[in-house]
C-alpha cells in the first residue's frame, strides 16, 4: 500500500518531468504522429469506394466518422515503450532505473500519458480539416456512453502499453525483440479495426476476432466514438478488455520478472 | 556493512564459429562457453570504510559492484548489504545504496540536471525540506551552482560526473559503489571528484567501495584495497602492504657534483650511471645500507628514495597473477610453490619470461585471512 502512496505523490513530478522530455523531444512527437496517420490514408480510400454506395452500414461521412475516430483513439493509446526498453535492456542502460525504489515502467508510463497533449494539439486541427471537408459527418456518441467511452480509451492504452512489455521483456532472452513486435504490429493493423471497420469482415471470421486482444486494443473504444456500438454491447466489449488487461497484466509481470533476472547489465 | 561469502558469477557465452557456415550452425544450434566472471569472493566491509577495488580489465570488478548493488543475480553465493540480500531489490536496500558508473549516465540527456534530481527526489520519495538540504550541500561541494539549469548534453564530461554523483546521492545512501567515478576526467577534475568522495563519506559515514583505473585515486582515498584477478580475490588487506610486498625495492637515486670516472664507476655497484644520475635498486632493508655508501663513496650533491609508482606494483601484481593462472591452467604441480616459496624464483619457471624478474623473494602467502 505504501508503494502506492509512494506512487500518487510521485506521479506529478513524473508527469512534470514526462512533460518538459516532450518539450525537448516535440520534433521526435511529431515523427511519431506521422507514423500513426494510416488511418487517414484509409479513410480516402473508403471514401472511394463508399462513393458509388454505402459499404455495409457506412456511407461516405461515416467512413469519415469512423476513422477519424481511429485517428483519435490510436493518438491517445500509442506507446512506444517496446523500442525504447528493448534498447535499454541491450545496452545496459535500464540499470539506473532498476537501482530505483519504484518499478522501472510506471515513468515510462508517465511519460506516455505526458505526450497526450502534445499529441491532442496536433489532432485538433486535422480534425478541423477533415470535417470541413465531410461537413455531415456527426458526433456520433450518446451522452451515455462517454464515461464508457473514456474507460475503454484508458484500458485500450494499457493493453497496449502491457502487450508492449511482454514484447519489450522478451529483449532480456532475445537482446533484439522489436523485430518480433513489429510482425505483431502487422497483424494487429489488420485485425483491430485500425485499417478497416471489423463489421465488414466475413461473420464468421468476425466471430473470432471479436475474441482476441486486438480489438480491446483499438476497435472497441473506436466502434464506441463513432456509435457503432453502444450501450450493453458496449460493456460487454469493455468488459471483454478489462479480462485481456488483466491476462495481459499478469503474463507481463511474470516476463518482467523472469527477464530482470536475467538481465545482464551490458556495458555498466 | 558489506558481508560477502563465496560470491560466484558464472556467464553463459554464445559460441560462434568464424565464417557463414559458422553463423548458420549457430542459429540451429547454439553453443555456449561458460565464463566464471567472479568465482568464489569472500570479503567483508565494515560500515564507513573507504575499499579500493582492484583488478585488471575483466577481472570481475564490475560484475561483483553489479551484483552487490543489486543487478545481477549470482549463480552462486551469498551477499549482505546493509542488512539486505542485493538483488531481492527491495525499497528498503535500495533507499540504502547508490551505484554510480563513470561509462553510465542516468542524468536526463536533454534536461538541465536539476530534472534529474527532481525525478529522484520523487522516485526515492524524499521529503522536500531534507531534499533541500542534502542538494544545498551537494551543490557546495561540487561547486553545482552554474550547472544546474543548462541541459546535461551541454555540460563537459567532468561537469556530468559531478552532477551524476550528486544525482546518486539524494537520498543520502549508507553504501556507495563507484565504478570508474573518474575515467576519462582530466587530472584536476580528478582531484576534485576524489577529494569529493573523500569529504562525503567523512561527513556522512558512508562506506565506499571503489574500483579506479587510477591508481592515485586508489592511493588518496582506500586505505584497504581488494584485488581480484581471473575472478578469483587473491589480496585483501592494506594498500601500503600490497606495495611492501610486490615492490620490495626502492630506488636510490644520487645526483653528484661531477661525473664519475670509469673507474670510480667500476666500484660502485649496484648503483649505475644513466644521464648523469647514479641510481641502484635496492631491497627495502638495504636501503639505508646503500644510503650510506652513497654518502661516503660519490661526491653527493643530492639524494633521493624512490617508490616504484602503484601502477607498477599492480601491474607486477597481475602479471604474476596471471602467470599463476596459467600454470594452474596447465596443470603444473603448484603443490610444491608453498614448500619452495622462500627459495627466489625457481618456481617460476613455466612463467613464460615476461615478467620483471624483480618478484623473486617474496613468495609469501598471498591471501591474509580477511
Amino acid at each position: 500500500m505504501s508503494a502506492l502512496r509512494h506512487a500518487v505523490r510521485a506521479w506529478p513530478t513524473l508527469l512534470r518531468i514526462g512533460v518538459a522530455e516532450m518539450v525537448a523531444y516535440r520534433a521526435e512527437i511529431f515523427i511519431w504522429f506521422l507514423t500513426a496517420t494510416m488511418p487517414l490514408i484509409m479513410m480516402l480510400v473508403w471514401d472511394r469506394v463508399a462513393a458509388g454506395g454505402p459499404v455495409g452500414r457506412f456511407d461516405q461521412p461515416g467512413f469519415a466518422r469512423y476513422f477519424v475516430a481511429t485517428l483519435v483513439v490510436r493518438q491517445l493509446t500509442s506507446s512506444w515503450l517496446v523500442w525504447e526498453m528493448n534498447e535499454q535492456i541491450r545496452s545496459g542502460s535500464l540499470s539506473p532505473a532498476l537501482l530505483k525504489p519504484m518499478h522501472p515502467l510506471v515513468l515510462p508510463a508517465a511519460e506516455n500519458i505526458a505526450a497526450l497533449p502534445f499529441r491532442a494539439a496536433m489532432l485538433l486541427p486535422l480534425v478541423a480539416v477533415i470535417w470541413l471537408w465531410r461537413p455531415e459527418m456527426r458526433w456520433g456518441v450518446a451522452a451515455a456512453d462517454l464515461p464508457l467511452l473514456v474507460v475503454a480509451v484508458f484500458l485500450a492504452w494499457l493493453l497496449n502499453y502491457l502487450t508492449q512489455v511482454c514484447f519489450a521483456a522478451l529483449a532480456f532472452w532475445l537482446q533484439q525483440s522489436s523485430g518480433l513486435f513489429m510482425v505483431w504490429f502487422g497483424v494487429w493493423v489488420l485485425l483491430s479495426g485500425y485499417a478497416f471497420p471489423l463489421e465488414l469482415m466475413p461473420p464468421a471470421l468476425l466471430a473470432a476476432v471479436r475474441w482476441l486482444p486486438f480489438r480491446a486494443m483499438l476497435g472497441v473504444p473506436v466502434e464506441i466514438a463513432s456509435g457503432l456500438s453502444s450501450g450493453l454491447g458496449a460493456l460487454a466489449a469493455v468488459a471483454l478488455q478489462l479480462v485481456w488487461c488483466a491476462a495481459v497484466g499478469l503474463l507481463a509481470r511474470a516476463m518482467w520478472r523472469a527477464g530482470v533476472r536475467r538481465y545482464e547489465a551490458y556495458g555498466a | 556493512m558489506i558481508k560477502v561469502d563465496g560470491l560466484t558469477k558464472v556467464y553463459r557465452v554464445p559460441k560462434k564459429a568464424p565464417g557463414v557456415w559458422g553463423s548458420i550452425r549457430a542459429l540451429v544450434r547454439r553453443a555456449y562457453d561458460e565464463v566464471r566472471a567472479v568465482d568464489e569472493v569472500s570479503f567483508h566491509i565494515s560500515p564507513g570504510e573507504r575499499v579500493g577495488f582492484l583488478g585488471p580489465n575483466g577481472a570481475g570488478k564490475t560484475t561483483t559492484l553489479k551484483m552487490l548493488s543489486g543487478l545481477l543475480v549470482p549463480t552462486a553465493g551469498a551477499a549482505d548489504v546493509a542488512g539486505h540480500k542485493p538483488w531481492a531489490r527491495d525499497t528498503a536496500f535500495l533507499r540504502q545504496v547508490t551505484l554510480v558508473m563513470g561509462q553510465k549516465m542516468q542524468l536526463l540527456w536533454d534536461l538541465p540536471p536539476r530534472e534529474t534530481f527532481e525525478l529522484n527526489r520523487a522516485l526515492f520519495d524524499l521529503d522536500r525540506a531534507e531534499y533541500r538540504r542534502t542538494l544545498d550541500d551537494l551543490v557546495a561541494l561540487l561547486e553545482l551552482g552554474p550547472l544546474l539549469d543548462r541541459p546535461v548534453r551541454n555540460l563537459s564530461l567532468g561537469e556530468r560526473m559531478k552532477c551524476e554523483l550528486a544525482a546518486a546521492l539524494l537520498h543520502r545512501p549508507a553504501v556507495l559503489f563507484l565504478d570508474e567515478p573518474t575515467i576519462g576526467l582530466d587530472v584536476r577534475m580528478q582531484v576534485a571528484v576524489r577529494q569529493f568522495i573523500e569529504e562525503w563519506n567523512e561527513k556522512s559515514g558512508a562506506t565506499v567501495l571503489l574500483t579506479s583505473h587510477y591508481m592515485a585515486d586508489i592511493a588518496a582515498l582506500c586505505p584497504r584495497v581488494i584485488v581480484i584477478a581471473s575472478g578469483k580475490l587473491v589480496y585483501d588487506g592494506p594498500l601500503a602492504d600490497l606495495v611492501l610486498r610486490h615492490a620490495p625495492d626502492r630506488r636510490v637515486v644520487v645526483a653528484t657534483l661531477r661525473p664519475l670516472t670509469a673507474e670510480e664507476l667500476a666500484g660502485a655497484a649496484p648503483f649505475t650511471q644513466d644521464d648523469g644520475r647514479l641510481s641502484a635498486l635496492v631491497p627495502t632493508a638495504e636501503v639505508k645500507a646503500a644510503v650510506d655508501r652513497a654518502l661516503r663513496t660519490f661526491p653527493v650533491r643530492d639524494l633521493t628514495i624512490e617508490e616504484p609508482p602503484l601502477e607498477e606494483v599492480i601491474a607486477r601484481l597481475f602479471a604474476r597473477e596471471q602467470e599463476l593462472e596459467q600454470e594452474r591452467k596447465r596443470g603444473v604441480v603448484v603443490a610444491g610453490r608453498a614448500a619452495a616459496g622462500g627459495s627466489g624464483s625457481g618456481n617460476r619457471g613455466s612463467g613464460d619470461g615476461s615478467g620483471d624478474g624483480s618478484g623473486s623473494g617474496n613468495g609469501n602467502g598471498e591471501r591474509p585471512s580477511a
